[in-house]
């Protein structure tokens, strides 16, 4: 590649800096409104748009402790891990055998798959919320991690396939002729193989309980103890009048953490997110 | 595998390996959807709400009950009804002379590569067919066509704004996506990592929160987009009041929201393209956009492909971020669906706002058959139900 020209660069720094401003001034935005004394997002002061100028902890102090933040943080962490448990175990074996094994049904099976996932979510929710009912579930966290983790169970069995696919498969097979037993060769060499899809589709698994909303909306209508994260701040920024400072300062103390999460295990985004077998 | 195992024994790890995602994809996902076909067939409503006695008559005197609708179909013929009238019809026949020349010209570019080792240069046939489209436009009176299918029926209404949105988001976040991965695939950028990870942050932070935060902005007296453009002595229009602004306003932040998934998607195949296949080209002396146009797009196709189907589905499905922007709004008058109403929030609104339940039973079959033969049709690029043995 030949060196570009000093005004070439330049221009290619602007634009990133420009594209870096606007994909990150909205999180800055919540971050000055949460920092910001009273409850307003809007400020007529131009700098203040910019840049934090009178600067107080009230915001975060009380929505930490005088709104039920914390019992709404608890209940989503509750339900993303264990869905994220769910979806990945109830995934796994299923994906393993839809890539290592060759029989009768194999490809239905896989469109079925398909077919189901193509079925728009938000229009079963009537449907499922007739299961939950009948299982007892119906309202309870337990009926949310469900939802999810079957929800979500396409793509993890779609993405783990195709991961799996990648891996040659002549390892397990001398693994086969050595006397090990397809269970041992999945345990023991396919999924230590698999770890970056299996690190992505957990990392996928958690997001969607983490930040679904409008089944969780639906589901605990009216139970504010039981509200998830997502149900409990939008809730606030639906009010007549809005809480933007404390809207801003829980927005932004849910954001950091999934932030971190995310970027952490971006290394493995494009390794692990296969699209379904394109890669390799 | 199966080199050790052969017949029942097979058979049996397969069934113990498939069962936990078969069950669970069983009980949550196939059950709703059959009983959802299931209701799609009765008179589900507000008003016949419980559980019916005798699913075949409905008794006049417990009209609370609901039972099979009269005719089966009758839900789908509503949906279907008002867009296979004679006008209706007519209406079609005008729309499909406008895009004649469009699909003409696919053919054609198609039948030229095939025919011949190296085609002629067919690029400028597109802007071709889409001048002759937009006289057959002016000609043939297509936006009254559309205005009278869009009268007639709702979901006509719906499915046109939907496809609009999508065929106005989609060469954004690829070309978004594209910019900003090849920068970042350039040699000579320092501090990649940094750069891509702050570029990555609207798909990492949930979206609801940025749903609002957007909304905000495009608000018309306090929105910082408006103040903005106060201090240029712009006065700012009403984006959510407006139905093209606000149509605008819900590409803008998905477009915000999805770049990031298209630049890795883009960046992960950049990275696999060998080297010396640009070395072997700038001795040829090819310029940097024949390298473009010759070397890199060709090869992102097998990864773009798939992003772009994937992303188009989801794009058809969107349903938060919109939702919590516009609500569908602004309403183009009474119960008419409004300008942003797509085709999940108008579901949504049938359902929760409506209680239809049987008419939203039927309207999501018909989505979901769209978009499952959607999905056939992405398998094309994907491969998905090979094997690794394959």
């Amino acid at each position: 590649m030949r060196r570009p020209s000093r005004l070439t660069l330049v221009l290619l720094y602007l634009v990133l800096i420009i594209a870096v401003f606007i994909a990150i001034y909205p999180i800055w935005f919540v971050f000055l409104a949460a920092l910001r004394p009273g409850q307003r997002l809007l400020t007529l002061n131009l700098v203040g748009m910019f840049l934090p100028v009178e600067v107080t902890w009230e915001n975060f102090h009380a929505i930490l402790f005088d709104m039920p933040f914390l019992t709404w943080l608890k209940n989503s962490l509750f339900i993303a891990t264990l869905t994220t448990v769910f979806c990945v175990s109830l995934a796994t074996t299923g994906a393993f055998a839809f890539s290592r094994f060759q029989f009768k049904g194999r490809e239905t099976a896989l469109i079925l798959l398909l077919a189901i996932q193509s079925f728009p979510g938000i229009l079963a929710l009537v449907p499922i919320a007739q299961i939950l009912r009948s299982l007892g579930l119906f309202g309870t966290h337990w009926g949310l991690i469900l939802a999810y983790s079957t929800g979500t169970l396409v793509f993890t069995t779609w993405n783990l396939k195709g991961y799996f696919d990648t891996i040659p498969i002549e390892i397990e097979e001398a693994a086969l002729i050595d006397g090990a037993t397809p269970l041992q060769a999945f345990l023991q060499i396919g999924l230590p193989l698999a770890r970056p899809a299996l690190a992505v589709t957990a990392l996928f698994g958690f997001l969607a309980g983490w930040n679904e909303y409008i089944m969780a909306e639906v589901m605990l209508v009216g139970k504010e103890e039981m509200f998830t994260l997502p149900v409990g701040l939008t809730h606030l920024a639906q009010d007549m009048e809005i809480p933007w400072g404390l809207f801003a300062a829980g927005a932004l103390l849910i954001s950091v953490p999934t932030l971190l999460v995310f970027l952490s295990l971006q290394r493995y985004l494009e390794s692990g997110l296969t699209l379904g077998g394109v890669k390799g | 595998m199966g080199v050790s195992y052969r017949g029942w024994k097979k058979r049996l790890i397969i069934l113990l390996f498939t069962a936990p995602t078969m069950i669970g994809v069983t009980i949550l996902s196939l059950y709703p959807m059959l009983y959802n076909i299931f209701i799609s067939l009765t008179n589900r409503s507000r008003f016949h709400y419980k559980p019916p006695e005798d699913i075949w008559h409905c008794d006049p005197k417990t009209l609370q009950h609901y039972c099979w609708q009269q005719p089966l179909l009758g839900n789908y013929q509503e949906i279907f009804g008002p867009l296979v009238t004679k006008e209706a019809l007519e209406a079609w026949l005008r729309l499909f002379i406008v895009i004649a020349p469009l699909l003409l010209v696919a053919w054609a570019v198609r039948r030229v590569k095939e025919k011949s080792l190296s085609p002629p240069s067919t690029w400028y046939w597109w802007p071709v067919g889409m001048a002759v489209s937009a006289v057959l436009w002016v000609v043939v009176k297509a936006n009254e066509a559309i205005a009278l299918l869009s009268d007639a029926s709702d979901f006509f209404i719906v499915m046109f704004h939907t496809f609009l949105y999508v065929l106005a988001c989609i060469p954004f976040f690829f070309l978004f996506g594209l910019i900003l991965a090849l920068i970042l695939n350039n040699r000579h950028i320092k501090a990649k990592g940094a750069w891509r990870t702050l570029l990555i942050f609207p798909w990492a932070v949930p979206s609801y929160i940025t749903a609002l935060i957007w909304q905000f902005f495009f608000r018309t007296e306090q929105g910082t987009i408006n103040q903005v453009l106060k201090l240029f002595g712009i006065q700012g229009p009403a984006w959510l009041q407006d139905p093209i602004w606000a149509f605008v306003a819900v590409v803008v932040i998905n477009i915000w929201l999805s770049y990031p998934f298209f630049m890795v998607v883009i960046l992960g195949a950049l990275q696999s393209i060998p080297q010396d296949q640009y070395e072997a080209a700038e001795v040829d002396g090819a310029t940097w956009f024949q390298q473009l146009t010759r070397i890199t797009l060709p090869l992102l196709r097998p990864a773009v492909m798939p992003a772009i189907v994937l992303s188009a589905i989801t794009t058809f499905q969107m349903f938060n971020t919109v939702w919590l922007v516009t609500a569908g709004g602004p309403i183009r008058g009474a119960g008419k669906p409004g300008v942003t109403e797509f085709v999940m929030i108008y579901g949504y609104k049938t359902l929760f706002r409506g209680d239809r339940y049987a008419d939203a039973g039927a309207y999501a079959t018909v989505i979901f058959i769209l978009l499952f033969f959607a999905t056939l049709f992405s398998l094309r690029f994907t491969k998905i139900t090979k094997g690794a043995y394959q």
